[in-house]
Protein backbone atom coordinates (compact mmCIF):
# COMPACT_ATOMS: atom_id res chain seq x y z
CA UNK A 1 0.00 0.00 0.00
CA UNK A 2 1.30 3.39 -0.87
CA UNK A 3 4.46 1.94 -1.96
CA UNK A 4 4.88 4.30 -4.83
CA UNK A 5 3.80 7.50 -2.73
CA UNK A 6 7.15 5.90 -0.83
CA UNK A 7 9.17 6.03 -4.40
CA UNK A 8 8.30 9.86 -5.35
CA UNK A 9 8.87 10.98 -1.47
CA UNK A 10 12.29 8.92 -1.82
CA UNK A 11 12.77 10.95 -4.78
CA UNK A 12 12.37 14.26 -3.39
CA UNK A 13 14.18 13.46 -0.27
CA UNK A 14 17.38 12.68 -2.26
CA UNK A 15 17.11 15.93 -4.26
CA UNK A 16 16.99 17.84 -1.16
CA UNK A 17 19.89 15.92 0.28
CA UNK A 18 22.04 17.50 -2.67
CA UNK A 19 21.05 20.50 -1.66
CA UNK A 20 20.55 20.99 2.03
CA UNK A 21 23.07 23.00 3.11
CA UNK A 22 22.03 25.73 1.00
CA UNK A 23 18.53 25.50 1.31
CA UNK A 24 19.07 25.16 4.71
CA UNK A 25 21.06 28.72 4.93
CA UNK A 26 18.65 30.17 2.67
CA UNK A 27 15.78 29.23 4.84
CA UNK A 28 17.36 30.47 8.24
CA UNK A 29 18.48 33.86 7.10
CA UNK A 30 14.53 35.15 6.99
CA UNK A 31 13.76 34.23 10.43
CA UNK A 32 17.06 35.12 12.44
CA UNK A 33 16.73 38.61 10.85
CA UNK A 34 13.15 39.05 12.16
CA UNK A 35 14.29 37.79 15.73
CA UNK A 36 17.66 39.86 15.65
CA UNK A 37 15.27 42.63 14.36
CA UNK A 38 12.33 42.55 16.58
CA UNK A 39 13.20 40.65 19.18
CA UNK A 40 16.82 41.89 20.06
CA UNK A 41 16.62 45.37 18.32
CA UNK A 42 13.01 46.35 20.03
CA UNK A 43 14.08 44.99 23.57
CA UNK A 44 14.52 47.65 25.36
CA UNK A 45 11.14 49.40 23.58
CA UNK A 46 8.44 46.47 24.43
CA UNK A 47 7.98 44.91 27.54
CA UNK A 48 7.15 41.52 28.36
CA UNK A 49 3.99 40.20 26.88
CA UNK A 50 1.66 38.32 28.92
CA UNK A 51 4.94 38.23 31.37
CA UNK A 52 7.58 37.10 28.48
CA UNK A 53 10.13 38.71 27.56
CA UNK A 54 9.20 39.31 24.07
CA UNK A 55 12.14 37.89 22.02
CA UNK A 56 11.03 34.88 23.85
CA UNK A 57 7.32 35.22 23.05
CA UNK A 58 7.87 35.46 19.28
CA UNK A 59 10.39 32.61 18.96
CA UNK A 60 8.00 29.40 18.86
CA UNK A 61 5.94 32.01 15.92
CA UNK A 62 9.29 32.08 13.89
CA UNK A 63 9.55 28.45 13.97
CA UNK A 64 6.35 27.28 13.15
CA UNK A 65 6.44 29.91 10.55
CA UNK A 66 9.40 29.01 8.75
CA UNK A 67 7.68 25.37 8.62
CA UNK A 68 4.43 26.32 7.33
CA UNK A 69 6.15 28.37 4.94
CA UNK A 70 8.52 25.77 3.56
CA UNK A 71 5.85 23.30 2.97
CA UNK A 72 3.56 25.49 1.50
CA UNK A 73 6.42 27.10 -1.17
CA UNK A 74 7.51 23.28 -1.15
CA UNK A 75 4.18 21.64 -2.16
CA UNK A 76 3.11 24.09 -4.32
CA UNK A 77 6.13 25.28 -6.48
CA UNK A 78 6.19 21.07 -6.88
CA UNK A 79 3.98 20.33 -7.78
CA UNK A 80 3.72 22.72 -10.20
CA UNK A 81 7.03 22.39 -11.83
CA UNK A 82 6.08 18.34 -12.22
CA UNK A 83 3.23 18.92 -13.47
CA UNK A 84 3.31 21.88 -15.98
CA UNK A 85 7.23 22.49 -16.53
CA UNK A 86 9.04 19.03 -16.36
CA UNK A 87 5.82 17.26 -16.87
CA UNK A 88 7.11 14.06 -14.96
CA UNK A 89 3.60 13.97 -13.25
CA UNK A 90 3.01 12.55 -16.55
CA UNK A 91 6.00 10.24 -16.32
CA UNK A 92 4.34 8.95 -12.76
CA UNK A 93 1.00 8.41 -14.29
CA UNK A 94 1.84 5.96 -16.89
CA UNK A 95 3.93 3.58 -14.24
CA UNK A 96 1.39 1.21 -12.01
CA UNK A 97 0.90 3.39 -9.54
CA UNK A 98 -2.25 5.21 -8.64
CA UNK A 99 -2.93 9.00 -9.00
CA UNK A 100 -3.42 8.53 -4.93
CA UNK A 101 0.30 7.65 -4.71
CA UNK A 102 1.73 10.44 -6.46
CA UNK A 103 -0.65 13.42 -4.20
CA UNK A 104 0.03 11.80 -0.77
CA UNK A 105 4.16 11.65 -1.98
CA UNK A 106 3.97 15.07 -2.84
CA UNK A 107 1.91 16.14 0.29
CA UNK A 108 4.61 13.99 2.60
CA UNK A 109 7.37 15.46 0.63
CA UNK A 110 6.29 19.31 1.03
CA UNK A 111 5.25 18.36 4.96
CA UNK A 112 9.20 16.75 5.24
CA UNK A 113 10.58 19.87 4.36
CA UNK A 114 8.60 22.19 6.77
CA UNK A 115 9.24 19.88 9.73
CA UNK A 116 13.04 19.81 8.64
CA UNK A 117 13.37 23.72 7.95
CA UNK A 118 11.38 24.53 11.51
CA UNK A 119 13.76 21.72 13.56
CA UNK A 120 16.47 23.54 12.13
CA UNK A 121 15.91 27.41 12.68
CA UNK A 122 14.18 25.76 16.17
CA UNK A 123 18.06 24.37 16.84
CA UNK A 124 19.55 27.94 15.06
CA UNK A 125 17.30 30.16 17.91
CA UNK A 126 18.44 27.69 20.47
CA UNK A 127 21.90 27.93 20.15
CA UNK A 128 22.21 31.89 19.50
CA UNK A 129 19.60 32.30 22.92
CA UNK A 130 19.49 31.46 26.40
CA UNK A 131 15.66 30.24 26.65
CA UNK A 132 15.92 26.68 27.19
CA UNK A 133 12.27 24.28 26.99
CA UNK A 134 11.64 21.59 28.54
CA UNK A 135 11.46 18.36 26.40
CA UNK A 136 7.71 17.74 27.52
CA UNK A 137 6.73 21.11 25.96
CA UNK A 138 8.59 20.66 22.83
CA UNK A 139 7.02 17.42 22.37
CA UNK A 140 3.23 18.89 22.38
CA UNK A 141 4.48 21.74 20.01
CA UNK A 142 5.99 19.00 17.67
CA UNK A 143 2.20 18.22 17.37
CA UNK A 144 1.05 21.68 16.40
CA UNK A 145 4.15 21.93 14.36
CA UNK A 146 3.03 18.87 12.20
CA UNK A 147 -0.09 19.67 11.80
CA UNK A 148 0.33 22.48 11.23
CA UNK A 149 2.89 21.37 7.90
CA UNK A 150 0.19 19.31 7.25
CA UNK A 151 -2.23 21.83 6.34
CA UNK A 152 -0.08 23.80 4.21
CA UNK A 153 1.35 21.15 2.70
CA UNK A 154 -2.14 20.73 1.58
CA UNK A 155 -2.91 23.88 1.13
CA UNK A 156 -0.03 24.31 -1.56
CA UNK A 157 -0.64 20.81 -3.28
CA UNK A 158 -3.72 22.35 -4.37
CA UNK A 159 -2.30 25.43 -5.71
CA UNK A 160 0.27 23.55 -7.71
CA UNK A 161 -2.78 21.97 -8.89
CA UNK A 162 -4.99 24.06 -9.98
CA UNK A 163 -2.88 27.51 -10.87
CA UNK A 164 -1.20 27.04 -13.98
CA UNK A 165 0.66 30.24 -14.04
CA UNK A 166 3.60 30.82 -11.97
CA UNK A 167 2.70 34.31 -11.38
CA UNK A 168 -0.50 33.60 -9.66
CA UNK A 169 1.08 30.87 -7.14
CA UNK A 170 2.98 33.73 -6.09
CA UNK A 171 0.30 35.85 -6.03
CA UNK A 172 -1.52 33.71 -3.59
CA UNK A 173 1.20 33.73 -1.01
CA UNK A 174 1.48 37.28 -0.85
CA UNK A 175 -2.47 37.64 -0.29
CA UNK A 176 -3.67 35.21 1.54
CA UNK A 177 -0.75 33.10 2.81
CA UNK A 178 1.41 35.81 4.37
CA UNK A 179 -1.15 37.86 6.17
CA UNK A 180 -2.63 34.69 7.50
CA UNK A 181 0.53 33.88 9.10
CA UNK A 182 1.39 37.42 10.29
CA UNK A 183 -1.94 38.12 11.47
CA UNK A 184 -1.78 35.02 13.74
CA UNK A 185 -0.25 36.53 16.25
CA UNK A 186 3.50 35.80 15.53
CA UNK A 187 4.24 39.18 16.81
CA UNK A 188 1.79 40.23 18.82
CA UNK A 189 -0.80 38.71 21.33
CA UNK A 190 -4.20 37.73 20.66
CA UNK A 191 -5.36 39.95 23.64
CA UNK A 192 -4.66 43.16 20.93
CA UNK A 193 -7.59 42.02 18.98
CA UNK A 194 -11.06 43.95 19.75
CA UNK A 195 -12.99 41.47 22.00
CA UNK A 196 -15.64 41.39 19.68
CA UNK A 197 -13.47 39.79 16.62
CA UNK A 198 -11.81 37.34 18.96
CA UNK A 199 -13.54 34.33 18.92
CA UNK A 200 -13.76 34.42 14.91
CA UNK A 201 -9.78 35.04 15.09
CA UNK A 202 -9.44 31.80 17.57
CA UNK A 203 -11.26 30.02 14.87
CA UNK A 204 -9.08 30.51 11.99
CA UNK A 205 -7.09 27.10 11.30
CA UNK A 206 -3.36 29.66 11.84
CA UNK A 207 -4.17 31.11 14.97
CA UNK A 208 -4.70 27.04 15.84
CA UNK A 209 -0.86 26.20 14.40
CA UNK A 210 0.81 29.48 16.09
CA UNK A 211 -1.24 30.43 19.21
CA UNK A 212 -1.69 26.91 20.15
CA UNK A 213 2.11 26.04 18.98
CA UNK A 214 3.38 28.88 21.69
CA UNK A 215 1.52 27.82 24.14
CA UNK A 216 2.83 24.64 24.15
CA UNK A 217 6.09 25.50 23.41
CA UNK A 218 6.21 28.28 26.66
CA UNK A 219 3.26 26.64 28.94
CA UNK A 220 3.33 23.12 28.26
CA UNK A 221 0.21 22.97 27.74
CA UNK A 222 -2.28 21.27 24.95
CA UNK A 223 -5.14 23.55 23.92
CA UNK A 224 -8.07 21.27 23.41
CA UNK A 225 -9.60 24.02 21.20
CA UNK A 226 -6.91 24.66 18.98
CA UNK A 227 -5.65 21.04 18.48
CA UNK A 228 -8.97 19.83 17.40
CA UNK A 229 -9.47 22.94 15.23
CA UNK A 230 -6.18 21.95 13.73
CA UNK A 231 -6.35 18.35 13.53
CA UNK A 232 -9.90 18.69 11.60
CA UNK A 233 -8.34 21.22 9.36
CA UNK A 234 -5.48 18.94 8.42
CA UNK A 235 -7.91 15.72 7.86
CA UNK A 236 -10.03 18.28 5.55
CA UNK A 237 -7.68 19.68 3.49
CA UNK A 238 -5.49 16.76 3.28
CA UNK A 239 -8.90 15.07 1.95
CA UNK A 240 -9.66 18.01 -0.51
CA UNK A 241 -5.97 18.02 -1.71
CA UNK A 242 -6.67 14.17 -2.40
CA UNK A 243 -10.04 15.07 -4.47
CA UNK A 244 -8.70 18.11 -6.38
CA UNK A 245 -5.53 16.52 -7.53
CA UNK A 246 -7.59 13.62 -8.76
CA UNK A 247 -9.96 15.44 -10.64
CA UNK A 248 -7.98 17.74 -12.20
CA UNK A 249 -5.22 15.32 -12.96
CA UNK A 250 -7.60 12.88 -14.90
CA UNK A 251 -9.43 15.90 -17.00
CA UNK B 1 -2.02 -14.05 -34.70
CA UNK B 2 -2.72 -12.11 -31.53
CA UNK B 3 -4.26 -8.82 -31.32
CA UNK B 4 -2.29 -6.86 -28.66
CA UNK B 5 -4.27 -3.90 -29.15
CA UNK B 6 -8.13 -3.04 -29.46
CA UNK B 7 -9.62 0.01 -30.11
CA UNK B 8 -13.13 0.21 -29.90
CA UNK B 9 -15.22 3.42 -31.45
CA UNK B 10 -12.83 5.72 -28.92
CA UNK B 11 -14.17 9.10 -29.57
CA UNK B 12 -12.61 12.47 -27.26
CA UNK B 13 -14.52 15.72 -27.32
CA UNK B 14 -12.53 18.37 -26.16
CA UNK B 15 -14.93 21.56 -25.47
CA UNK B 16 -16.98 21.09 -28.98
CA UNK B 17 -14.10 20.02 -30.59
CA UNK B 18 -13.74 15.99 -31.79
CA UNK B 19 -9.87 15.49 -31.97
CA UNK B 20 -10.87 11.72 -31.77
CA UNK B 21 -13.92 10.61 -33.58
CA UNK B 22 -15.64 7.41 -33.30
CA UNK B 23 -11.90 5.31 -34.06
CA UNK B 24 -11.85 1.56 -34.18
CA UNK B 25 -8.61 -0.73 -34.89
CA UNK B 26 -6.61 -3.60 -33.68
CA UNK B 27 -2.93 -4.09 -33.99
CA UNK B 28 -1.66 -7.51 -33.92
CA UNK B 29 1.22 -8.70 -31.20
CA UNK B 30 4.61 -7.82 -32.22
CA UNK B 31 4.43 -5.75 -35.12
CA UNK B 32 5.54 -2.21 -35.67
CA UNK B 33 2.51 -0.33 -35.90
CA UNK B 34 2.19 3.46 -37.34
CA UNK B 35 0.21 6.62 -37.28
CA UNK B 36 0.57 8.89 -39.80
CA UNK B 37 -1.05 12.08 -39.40
CA UNK B 38 -0.43 15.94 -39.71
CA UNK B 39 -0.20 18.19 -36.36
CA UNK B 40 -3.79 18.06 -34.88
CA UNK B 41 -4.78 15.10 -36.58
CA UNK B 42 -4.96 13.64 -32.91
CA UNK B 43 -2.19 11.18 -32.36
CA UNK B 44 -0.99 12.50 -29.25
CA UNK B 45 -4.67 12.47 -27.84
CA UNK B 46 -5.54 8.80 -28.85
CA UNK B 47 -2.17 7.75 -27.18
CA UNK B 48 -2.96 9.92 -24.15
CA UNK B 49 -6.19 7.79 -24.37
CA UNK B 50 -4.22 3.82 -24.83
CA UNK B 51 -1.78 5.00 -21.60
CA UNK B 52 -4.63 5.87 -19.25
CA UNK B 53 -3.35 9.25 -19.24
CA UNK B 54 -7.00 10.70 -20.29
CA UNK B 55 -10.24 9.33 -20.37
CA UNK B 56 -12.03 8.75 -23.72
CA UNK B 57 -15.55 10.75 -23.87
CA UNK B 58 -16.63 7.50 -25.15
CA UNK B 59 -15.76 4.23 -26.41
CA UNK B 60 -12.79 2.13 -24.68
CA UNK B 61 -9.84 0.10 -26.08
CA UNK B 62 -7.88 -3.16 -24.71
CA UNK B 63 -4.26 -3.17 -23.80
CA UNK B 64 -2.91 -6.80 -24.00
CA UNK B 65 -7.18 -7.69 -22.88
CA UNK B 66 -7.03 -5.09 -20.13
CA UNK B 67 -9.61 -1.49 -20.40
CA UNK B 68 -7.61 1.39 -19.97
CA UNK B 69 -11.40 2.62 -18.40
CA UNK B 70 -11.14 0.02 -15.68
CA UNK B 71 -7.77 -1.72 -15.47
CA UNK B 72 -5.59 0.91 -15.56
CA UNK B 73 -2.72 -0.22 -13.63
CA UNK B 74 -2.44 -3.57 -15.32
CA UNK B 75 -2.07 -1.39 -18.58
CA UNK B 76 0.05 0.03 -16.70
CA UNK B 77 1.85 -2.49 -15.71
CA UNK B 78 2.84 -3.78 -19.05
CA UNK B 79 3.22 -0.51 -21.54
CA UNK B 80 6.49 1.84 -21.94
CA UNK B 81 5.44 5.64 -22.49
CA UNK B 82 7.82 7.73 -24.97
CA UNK B 83 6.14 11.04 -24.77
CA UNK B 84 5.71 14.08 -27.55
CA UNK B 85 7.90 15.74 -25.25
CA UNK B 86 10.63 14.44 -23.03
CA UNK B 87 9.80 14.50 -19.41
CA UNK B 88 13.49 13.64 -17.92
CA UNK B 89 13.33 14.45 -13.99
CA UNK B 90 16.32 16.91 -14.65
CA UNK B 91 16.85 17.17 -10.39
CA UNK B 92 18.20 13.05 -10.85
CA UNK B 93 21.31 12.31 -13.39
CA UNK B 94 20.50 9.48 -16.29
CA UNK B 95 21.23 6.54 -14.14
CA UNK B 96 18.58 7.86 -11.05
CA UNK B 97 15.59 8.48 -13.91
CA UNK B 98 15.83 4.95 -15.07
CA UNK B 99 16.14 3.56 -11.41
CA UNK B 100 13.15 5.58 -10.16
CA UNK B 101 11.21 4.02 -12.98
CA UNK B 102 11.99 0.69 -12.11
CA UNK B 103 10.93 1.23 -8.42
CA UNK B 104 7.43 2.90 -9.71
CA UNK B 105 7.43 -0.58 -11.39
CA UNK B 106 8.29 -2.36 -7.56
CA UNK B 107 11.44 -3.81 -9.52
CA UNK B 108 13.94 -5.17 -7.05
CA UNK B 109 17.20 -4.19 -7.39
CA UNK B 110 19.00 -6.86 -8.71
CA UNK B 111 16.52 -7.44 -10.99
CA UNK B 112 16.53 -3.61 -12.24
CA UNK B 113 20.60 -2.94 -11.56
CA UNK B 114 22.08 -5.64 -14.78
CA UNK B 115 18.98 -4.46 -17.02
CA UNK B 116 19.71 -1.06 -16.58
CA UNK B 117 23.43 -1.41 -17.33
CA UNK B 118 22.94 -2.81 -20.55
CA UNK B 119 20.33 -0.25 -21.20
CA UNK B 120 23.14 2.00 -20.77
CA UNK B 121 25.36 0.42 -22.77
CA UNK B 122 22.65 -0.55 -25.69
CA UNK B 123 21.88 3.49 -25.84
CA UNK B 124 25.48 4.47 -25.40
CA UNK B 125 25.22 6.52 -22.26
CA UNK B 126 27.16 4.49 -20.20
CA UNK B 127 29.91 6.75 -19.59
CA UNK B 128 27.02 10.14 -19.10
CA UNK B 129 24.99 7.84 -16.04
CA UNK B 130 26.48 9.73 -13.76
CA UNK B 131 25.05 13.33 -15.58
CA UNK B 132 22.48 15.45 -15.10
CA UNK B 133 20.21 15.09 -18.54
CA UNK B 134 19.71 18.74 -19.16
CA UNK B 135 24.09 18.77 -20.10
CA UNK B 136 22.28 16.03 -22.87
CA UNK B 137 21.98 16.73 -26.66
CA UNK B 138 18.32 16.24 -28.19
CA UNK B 139 19.12 13.06 -29.66
CA UNK B 140 20.88 11.90 -26.03
CA UNK B 141 17.93 13.04 -24.10
CA UNK B 142 15.38 11.55 -26.29
CA UNK B 143 17.37 7.86 -26.44
CA UNK B 144 17.52 8.06 -22.40
CA UNK B 145 13.59 8.39 -22.70
CA UNK B 146 13.60 5.52 -25.00
CA UNK B 147 15.49 3.03 -22.60
CA UNK B 148 13.55 4.45 -19.52
CA UNK B 149 10.16 3.43 -21.18
CA UNK B 150 11.98 -0.34 -21.81
CA UNK B 151 13.17 -0.80 -18.00
CA UNK B 152 10.17 -2.95 -17.11
CA UNK B 153 10.46 -4.92 -20.50
CA UNK B 154 6.94 -3.60 -21.42
CA UNK B 155 4.27 -6.02 -23.94
CA UNK B 156 3.51 -2.84 -25.76
CA UNK B 157 5.53 0.71 -26.61
CA UNK B 158 4.08 3.73 -27.29
CA UNK B 159 6.53 5.90 -29.25
CA UNK B 160 4.73 9.44 -30.03
CA UNK B 161 6.84 11.33 -32.43
CA UNK B 162 10.36 9.56 -31.40
CA UNK B 163 12.62 11.19 -33.82
CA UNK B 164 10.58 14.73 -34.23
CA UNK B 165 13.63 17.53 -34.09
CA UNK B 166 16.56 14.69 -34.44
CA UNK B 167 19.43 15.17 -36.68
CA UNK B 168 19.72 12.30 -39.49
CA UNK B 169 22.33 10.63 -37.75
CA UNK B 170 20.42 10.25 -34.70
CA UNK B 171 17.18 9.64 -36.02
CA UNK B 172 18.96 6.50 -37.95
CA UNK B 173 20.48 5.44 -34.87
CA UNK B 174 16.97 5.58 -33.23
CA UNK B 175 15.25 3.63 -35.80
CA UNK B 176 18.02 0.92 -35.67
CA UNK B 177 17.16 0.96 -32.24
CA UNK B 178 13.52 0.35 -32.63
CA UNK B 179 14.14 -2.61 -35.34
CA UNK B 180 15.71 -4.15 -32.86
CA UNK B 181 12.90 -4.01 -30.74
CA UNK B 182 10.83 -5.61 -33.56
CA UNK B 183 8.75 -8.66 -32.04
CA UNK B 184 10.17 -8.40 -29.02
CA UNK B 185 7.18 -6.48 -27.98
CA UNK B 186 4.30 -4.39 -29.83
CA UNK B 187 4.98 -1.27 -31.13
CA UNK B 188 2.61 1.58 -31.83
CA UNK B 189 4.50 4.65 -33.07
CA UNK B 190 3.03 7.82 -34.04
CA UNK B 191 4.91 10.16 -37.08
CA UNK B 192 4.92 12.50 -39.88
CA UNK B 193 7.80 11.69 -41.51
CA UNK B 194 7.18 9.72 -44.34
CA UNK B 195 10.41 7.29 -44.43
CA UNK B 196 10.21 7.11 -40.88
CA UNK B 197 6.94 5.19 -41.70
CA UNK B 198 8.24 3.11 -44.52
CA UNK B 199 11.41 2.01 -42.87
CA UNK B 200 9.62 0.92 -39.67
CA UNK B 201 6.22 -0.20 -40.11
CA UNK B 202 4.76 -3.31 -40.46
CA UNK B 203 1.52 -1.14 -40.81
CA UNK B 204 0.61 2.26 -41.25
CA UNK B 205 -2.54 4.16 -40.82
CA UNK B 206 -2.90 7.44 -42.08
CA UNK B 207 -5.49 9.92 -39.63
CA UNK B 208 -6.97 13.45 -39.77
CA UNK B 209 -9.42 15.24 -37.93
CA UNK B 210 -9.54 11.76 -35.41
CA UNK B 211 -10.89 9.41 -38.15
CA UNK B 212 -8.78 7.00 -40.06
CA UNK B 213 -8.75 7.83 -43.76
CA UNK B 214 -6.13 5.12 -45.10
CA UNK B 215 -5.13 1.14 -43.88
CA UNK B 216 -2.62 -1.03 -44.89
CA UNK B 217 0.89 -1.29 -45.47
CA UNK B 218 3.13 1.52 -47.42
CA UNK B 219 2.94 -0.44 -51.04
CA UNK B 220 -0.86 -1.19 -50.29
CA UNK B 221 -1.17 2.24 -49.71
CA UNK B 222 1.10 3.54 -52.46
CA UNK B 223 -0.95 1.14 -55.03
CA UNK B 224 -4.27 2.08 -53.68
CA UNK B 225 -4.34 5.83 -53.21
CA UNK B 226 -1.91 7.18 -55.51
CA UNK B 227 -4.13 6.19 -58.63
CA UNK B 228 -2.80 8.62 -61.46
CA UNK B 229 0.40 7.71 -63.21
CA UNK B 230 2.83 10.40 -63.63
CA UNK B 231 5.21 10.13 -66.58
CA UNK B 232 8.37 12.49 -67.04
CA UNK B 233 8.85 13.10 -71.10
CA UNK B 234 11.73 14.64 -72.80
CA UNK B 235 12.47 15.90 -76.09
CA UNK B 236 15.45 16.41 -77.64
CA UNK B 237 14.06 18.68 -80.83
CA UNK B 238 10.85 20.02 -81.94
CA UNK B 239 9.54 20.37 -78.17
CA UNK B 240 6.67 23.09 -79.00
CA UNK B 241 5.44 21.23 -82.15
CA UNK B 242 5.21 18.21 -79.69
CA UNK B 243 3.44 20.56 -76.98
CA UNK B 244 0.50 20.91 -79.46
CA UNK B 245 0.34 17.04 -79.62
CA UNK B 246 0.18 16.34 -76.11
CA UNK B 247 -2.35 19.48 -75.39
CA UNK B 248 -4.65 17.78 -78.13
CA UNK B 249 -4.73 14.63 -76.98
CA UNK B 250 -7.90 13.64 -74.81
CA UNK B 251 -6.04 11.12 -72.68
CA UNK B 252 -3.32 13.39 -70.19
CA UNK B 253 -5.12 14.82 -67.30
CA UNK B 254 -2.75 17.25 -66.39
CA UNK B 255 0.79 18.38 -68.56
CA UNK B 256 3.78 20.79 -67.08
CA UNK B 257 6.21 22.03 -68.93
CA UNK B 258 10.20 22.50 -67.93
CA UNK B 259 11.96 23.58 -70.81
CA UNK B 260 12.41 20.50 -72.90
CA UNK B 261 10.87 18.51 -70.60
CA UNK B 262 7.04 17.67 -69.46
CA UNK B 263 5.43 16.12 -66.30
CA UNK B 264 2.22 14.66 -67.29
CA UNK B 265 -0.41 11.78 -65.33
CA UNK B 266 -2.63 9.36 -67.68
CA UNK B 267 -5.53 8.09 -65.74
CA UNK B 268 -4.21 4.31 -66.25
CA UNK B 269 -1.43 2.78 -68.20
CA UNK B 270 -3.71 1.35 -71.08
CA UNK B 271 -3.32 5.19 -72.36
CA UNK B 272 0.41 5.12 -72.91
CA UNK B 273 0.45 2.99 -76.20
CA UNK B 274 -2.17 5.76 -77.77
CA UNK B 275 -0.07 8.38 -76.67
CA UNK B 276 3.35 7.11 -78.15
CA UNK B 277 1.84 6.19 -81.20
CA UNK B 278 0.58 10.22 -81.46
CA UNK B 279 4.04 11.36 -80.35
CA UNK B 280 6.25 8.38 -82.72
CA UNK B 281 9.65 7.76 -81.21
CA UNK B 282 11.62 10.05 -83.42
CA UNK B 283 13.20 12.74 -81.36
CA UNK B 284 11.77 11.52 -77.73
CA UNK B 285 15.46 11.59 -75.79
CA UNK B 286 13.98 9.73 -72.32
CA UNK B 287 10.88 8.71 -70.77
CA UNK B 288 9.95 7.44 -67.61
CA UNK B 289 7.58 6.61 -64.73
CA UNK B 290 7.40 8.46 -61.33
CA UNK B 291 7.02 6.50 -58.75
CA UNK B 292 4.11 7.05 -56.49
CA UNK B 293 5.54 8.19 -52.89
CA UNK B 294 3.78 7.69 -49.37
CA UNK B 295 3.84 11.38 -49.55
CA UNK B 296 2.05 11.89 -52.33
CA UNK B 297 -0.70 9.26 -50.58
CA UNK B 298 -0.46 11.58 -47.56
CA UNK B 299 -1.29 14.38 -49.22
CA UNK B 300 -3.64 13.59 -51.34
CA UNK B 301 -5.43 12.43 -48.25
CA UNK B 302 -4.99 15.02 -45.41
CA UNK B 303 -4.79 18.16 -48.23
CA UNK B 304 -2.24 20.83 -49.01
CA UNK B 305 -3.35 22.78 -46.08
CA UNK B 306 -0.83 24.07 -43.47
CA UNK B 307 -2.19 23.05 -39.98
CA UNK B 308 -1.83 25.23 -36.75
N1 LIG C 1 -5.94 19.63 -23.78
C1 LIG C 1 -6.55 20.06 -24.90
N2 LIG C 1 -7.59 20.91 -24.84
C2 LIG C 1 -8.23 21.31 -25.97
N3 LIG C 1 -7.89 20.92 -27.20
C3 LIG C 1 -6.85 20.08 -27.34
C4 LIG C 1 -6.13 19.60 -26.19
N4 LIG C 1 -5.15 18.76 -26.63
C5 LIG C 1 -5.26 18.73 -27.97
N5 LIG C 1 -6.27 19.52 -28.40
C6 LIG C 1 -6.71 19.69 -29.80
O1 LIG C 1 -7.07 18.42 -30.29
C7 LIG C 1 -6.61 18.23 -31.63
C8 LIG C 1 -5.74 17.01 -31.70
O2 LIG C 1 -4.51 17.29 -31.03
P1 LIG C 1 -3.37 16.21 -30.87
O3 LIG C 1 -3.95 14.95 -30.38
O4 LIG C 1 -2.30 16.81 -30.06
O5 LIG C 1 -2.89 16.03 -32.38
P2 LIG C 1 -1.52 15.47 -32.97
O6 LIG C 1 -0.78 14.78 -31.88
O7 LIG C 1 -1.93 14.55 -34.06
O8 LIG C 1 -0.76 16.64 -33.51
C9 LIG C 1 -5.92 19.53 -32.02
O9 LIG C 1 -6.83 20.32 -32.74
C10 LIG C 1 -5.57 20.16 -30.70
O10 LIG C 1 -5.57 21.55 -30.83
MG1 LIG D 1 1.10 15.06 -31.20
Amino acid sequence: MFRGAFTIWGRDMRVLRRSLFSELLAVIAYPLTLYLAFGVGLKGYIADVDGIPYSLFIAPGLISMTAVSAAFEESAWSMWFHRRVQRTIEEYRVNPISVYDIVIGKIVSGFSQGAIKGMAVAGVIFLVTPFRFPLEHFLVYLYFIAFGSMVFSCCGTVCGTVIDKPENIGRVQGVVIVPLIFLSGIFFPLSSYPGSVLPFVRMIPTTAIFEGARLALLRGVMEPEYSIILAVTAAVSFGLAVWIFNRKIEE
Amino acid sequence: MRTALSIQSITKVYDGLRAVDSLSMEVRAGTIFGLLGPNGAGKTTLIKILTTLMRPTSGDALVEGHSVLTEGTAVRRIIGVVPQENNLDRYLTARENLVLHARMHRMRRREFTPRIDELLELIGLSGRQHDFPDTFSGGMQRRLVVARSLVHTPRVLFLDEPTAGLDPQSRRALWEYIQSLRSKMTIFLTTHYMEEAEELCDRIVIMDHGASLADGTATELKDAFAHSHLYELEFRANTDRYEGVLRSLPCIESLERKGNVFRLSLPAEEHLKPLMDAIGSADIKRICLEEPSLEEVFIQLTGRKVRE
